[in-house]
C-alpha cells in the first residue's frame, strides 16, 4: 500500500512543491502530532532496544494505528465483531509483555500493566467489574505459551493450575503473576532442553538414563530448598546446589567407575517432561 | 539474546541500525507529499513506511541516494531486481551491460550507469564490455559492486598500490618491514602478471576491513578467497567474491545460484496472463484487472513492473536498438 502510493514519487521530485515554506511544514507537523508520535515511538525504543528497530517501529505504529481507527468501539456491530476485536486487543497485548524480558522486572511489570489496561476495555460495556474477564486472561495466557515456544501439551497442565474461569473478574496482581508464571515457565523449559542436549554427548543418541536421573535430582533439590532466613539465603542456596561443580559430581556418582556403557537411556521429551513437572508442583492451584 | 546493542549508547544504536536515516525520510516524504499521505492518517502511513521498509518494498522506484543510502536499502534494492526481472535469466536471454542498466533504471531512474559498468567489468574480467551476459552472471557481480561500493573502490586503491610496487597506503596497512620487503621482491613480477601476492593483499584488506567498521565483507571469507592461489588479479578477487555463497548468504538478498530462476508463483502468473491474452486479445487491460482481484495480496507496483517488463521482453527481440534507447 505504501509502495503504492509512493510509486510517483522519486519522477517529481520536490519542484512543484519547492513554494512551500518551512513555517508551514513546521505547523503541519505540529498539527498532525507528528513530534509527539515520533517521540514517544523513541521512547518505546530506548525501552525496548530491539534487536530489529524497523520492524520494532513497524510495529508499534500499526498498533497505535489500529488502535485509533478501531476506537473506543463497543460490541456494537454484534458478536462476529467483538470477537476480532477481541484477537487484536489480546494480540496487542501480547506485543507488549513480550516488549521486556522478565528479568528486566520493572519494565516487564509496567508492560504488564499496559496489556492489563488494554484487555480492560475489551468486552467494551458488557465489562466485568473489578478485572479482566477470566476468559479473557487464560486466552492470553495460552498465547503467552505458545509465542514462548511451548507446544499445547506442554502448556496444559501450567495452564490448568493458574487459569481462572470464564466469567470471573481477574485483579491486577493474580494477571501479573500468572503472565509472569507463563514467562518464566516457557524459559524454565527452554533451559531444561538445553540441559538434555547437555546431558546426551552426541545428538542423534538418546542421553544415558542414570545421568538424567541425577541431574534431575540436582535440580530437584535445587528448587526444594527452603530456607528459614529469607528468600535472598534461598536462592543462594539454591544456586549454589545446581551448581556446575555440584552437577558434574553428582553426574560422575550417577556413572559409576566402569565409565558408562550402553546403559537405559532416556529421550529428550521424558526428560522435558520430568523437568515440567518439578516447576510444576511448585505452581499454586488458582481456581 | 544478543545483549550488545544494551552496551551502545542509544545514539550509538540508532545509527547502527540506520533508524534515523528511516524517520527522516519518512518525515520528509511526508511533508512532500501531504495531501496523499495524510487522507488515511499521519500514523497510519509511518505503520505503513516502517512495514514496507521492514519488508524490503521501500526502494521501489526512490532515488538513488536513498537506495544507497544503508545496507539494508541496499540488499532490498537487490532484491527487487532480482524479483522483477528473473524471467529474463529463466529465458536465458543474454543482455549487454546498456540494457541492465535500462532495466535498473525502470526501478531507479537516476540508477547510474557507472555502476553497471563497473558490474560488467566484474563479469567480463575488464575485458569486451559491450559483450553480452547472462542475468545470474550479471546479478550477483551486480550485487557484490552495488553492495559493497565503498569496499571496492578501496581494495582498487590497495591493489593498484601493489603493483605499483608502493608500499599500500600506511595508514591502512601500519606494520612491518616485512611487508615491504616481500613487496619489493613481489615488484618485479607483478608488471609482467598483472597479479599481486594473496597474502600481501589479504593483509591488506583485512586491516582496511578494520578501519571500514561496516559493509565490507567478512575477513575470514576474504581470506579464505584469497588462500586458494598465490597469485591474484583484482578482477580475479571480484569473480571469486560473487561466486562466494557465504558472502551471498551475509547479505542476505539473494537465494544461491541453483534456486535464483525458480519462481512457480510468477510462472503461474504468467501462464494465467497470457493464456488471458490469447483468450481476448483485445481486452488486454482488463485480464490484468482480474488479475489483480484474484490476488489481492499482490503489490500493484510489482505487477505493474511486471507489465512493463513483459513489453520490453517483446520489443527486445524484434528491436534492440530502440530498445535501450526508449529507456
Amino acid at each position: 500500500m505504501a509502495d503504492k502510493r509512493r510509486s510517483g514519487v522519486s519522477t517529481v521530485m520536490s519542484d512543484s512543491k519547492a513554494t512551500t515554506k518551512a513555517e508551514t511544514d513546521q505547523e503541519f507537523l505540529s498539527q498532525a502530532g507528528v513530534g509527539v508520535l515520533l517521540r514517544g515511538a523513541l521512547l518505546k525504543l530506548v525501552e525496548a532496544r530491539s534487536e530489529d528497530p524497523i520492524g520494532f517501529l513497524a510495529e508499534h505504529f500499526s498498533n497505535i494505528a489500529s488502535e485509533t481507527e478501531n476506537g473506543p468501539v463497543g460490541g456494537s456491530d454484534g458478536e462476529h465483531h467483538s470477537n476480532v476485536l477481541e484477537q487484536q486487543q489480546l494480540s496487542r497485548a501480547l506485543w507488549h509483555i513480550g516488549l521486556a524480558h522478565h528479568s528486566h522486572r520493572s519494565a516487564f511489570n509496567s508492560n504488564t500493566r499496559v496489556a492489563y489496561d488494554l484487555l480492560m476495555q475489551s468486552g467494551s460495556r458488557r465489562h466485568v467489574a473489578g478485572g479482566v474477564k477470566g476468559r479473557v486472561y487464560t486466552e492470553l495466557l495460552r498465547g503467552l505459551c505458545s509465542e514462548g515456544g511451548l507446544s499445547v501439551t506442554a502448556s496444559a497442565p501450567l495452564l490448568l493450575r493458574i487459569r481462572c474461569h470464564d466469567h470471573e473478574a481477574v485483579p491486577f496482581e493474580l494477571f501479573r503473576q500468572g503472565v509472569l508464571t507463563c514467562a518464566v515457565f516457557a524459559d524454565y523449559i527452554r533451559k531444561s532442553q538445553c540441559l538434555y542436549a547437555a546431558v546426551s554427548s552426541c545428538p542423534e543418541r538418546a542421553a544415558d538414563r542414570s545421568l538424567c536421573q541425577a541431574v534431575l535430582g540436582t535440580l530437584q533439590e535445587a528448587l526444594e530448598t527452603t530456607s528459614p532466613w529469607s528468600d535472598v539465603a534461598r536462592y543462594l542456596e539454591a544456586s549454589m546446589k545446581i551448581s556446575p561443580g555440584k552437577l558434574a559430581q553428582a553426574m560422575a556418582e550417577a556413572q559409576g567407575p566402569d565409565g558408562g556403557g550402553m546403559g537405559p537411556t532416556m529421550d529428550a521429551q521424558e526428560f522435558e517432561d520430568s523437568a515440567a513437572k518439578l516447576f510444576l508442583t511448585r505452581v499454586r492451584i488458582v481456581s | 539474546m544478543n545483549s550488545d546493542r544494551f552496551a551502545l549508547s542509544f545514539d550509538d544504536y540508532l545509527a547502527e541500525k540506520n533508524v534515523l536515516l528511516y524517520l527522516n525520510d519518512a518525515v520528509t516524504q511526508l511533508l512532500e507529499h501531504k495531501e496523499e499521505y495524510t487522507q488515511f492518517g499521519v500514523v497510519r502511513y509511518f505503520a505503513e513506511y516502517f512495514n514496507s521498509v521492514k519488508n524490503g518494498n521501500h526502494v521501489l522506484f526512490r532515488e538513488f541516494n536513498y537506495i544507497k543510502a544503508s545496507p539494508h536499502n541496499r540488499a532490498s534494492f537487490i532484491r527487487i531486481f532480482w524479483r522483477c526481472f528473473r524471467q529474463i535469466g529463466k529465458n536465458g536471454d543474454l543482455l549487454a551491460a546498456m540494457e541492465y542498466s535500462s532495466l535498473l533504471q525502470l526501478l531507479c531512474p537516476d540508477f547510474p550507469t557507472e555502476m553497471v559498468q563497473n558490474a560488467a567489468r566484474i563479469v567480463l574480467i575488464d575485458d569486451a564490455l559491450d559483450s553480452m551476459m547472462s542475468f545470474s552472471d550479471f546479478l550477483y557481480s551486480f550485487q557484490i559492486q552495488f553492495y559493497f561500493e565503498e569496499f571496492l573502490e578501496s581494495v582498487s586503491v590497495i591493489y593498484q598500490d601493489l603493483l605499483s610496487g608502493k608500499s599500500p597506503n600506511t595508514v591502512i596497512v601500519p606494520t612491518s618491514s616485512s611487508v615491504e620487503q616481500l613487496n619489493s621482491v613481489a615488484e618485479d613480477e607483478t608488471k609482467a602478471q598483472e597479479a599481486v601476492e594473496s597474502a600481501i593483499f589479504a593483509e591488506c584488506i583485512e586491516a582496511l576491513c578494520e578501519r571500514l567498521k561496516h559493509n565490507h565483507p567478512s575477513p575470514s571469507t576474504v581470506r579464505e578467497i584469497l588462500a586458494n592461489s598465490q597469485r591474484v588479479s583484482f578482477y580475479g578477487f571480484l569473480m571469486a567474491m560473487t561466486k562466494s555463497e557465504e558472502i551471498n548468504q551475509d547479505i542476505g538478498a539473494l537465494p544461491n545460484k541453483s534456486e535464483l530462476l525458480i519462481d512457480p508463483e510468477m510462472d503461474l502468473e504468467l501462464e494465467r496472463l497470457i493464456a488471458q491474452i490469447s483468450v481476448s486479445p483485445t481486452s488486454n487491460s482488463s485480464g490484468s484487472t482480474t488479475g489483480l482481484k484474484e490476488l489481492p495480496k499482490k503489490a500493484s507496483p510489482r505487477k505493474s513492473l511486471h507489465h512493463r517488463k513483459r513489453i520490453e521482453m517483446e520489443s527486445d527481440g524484434s528491436t534492440e536498438e530502440t530498445d535501450s534507447s526508449e529507456n
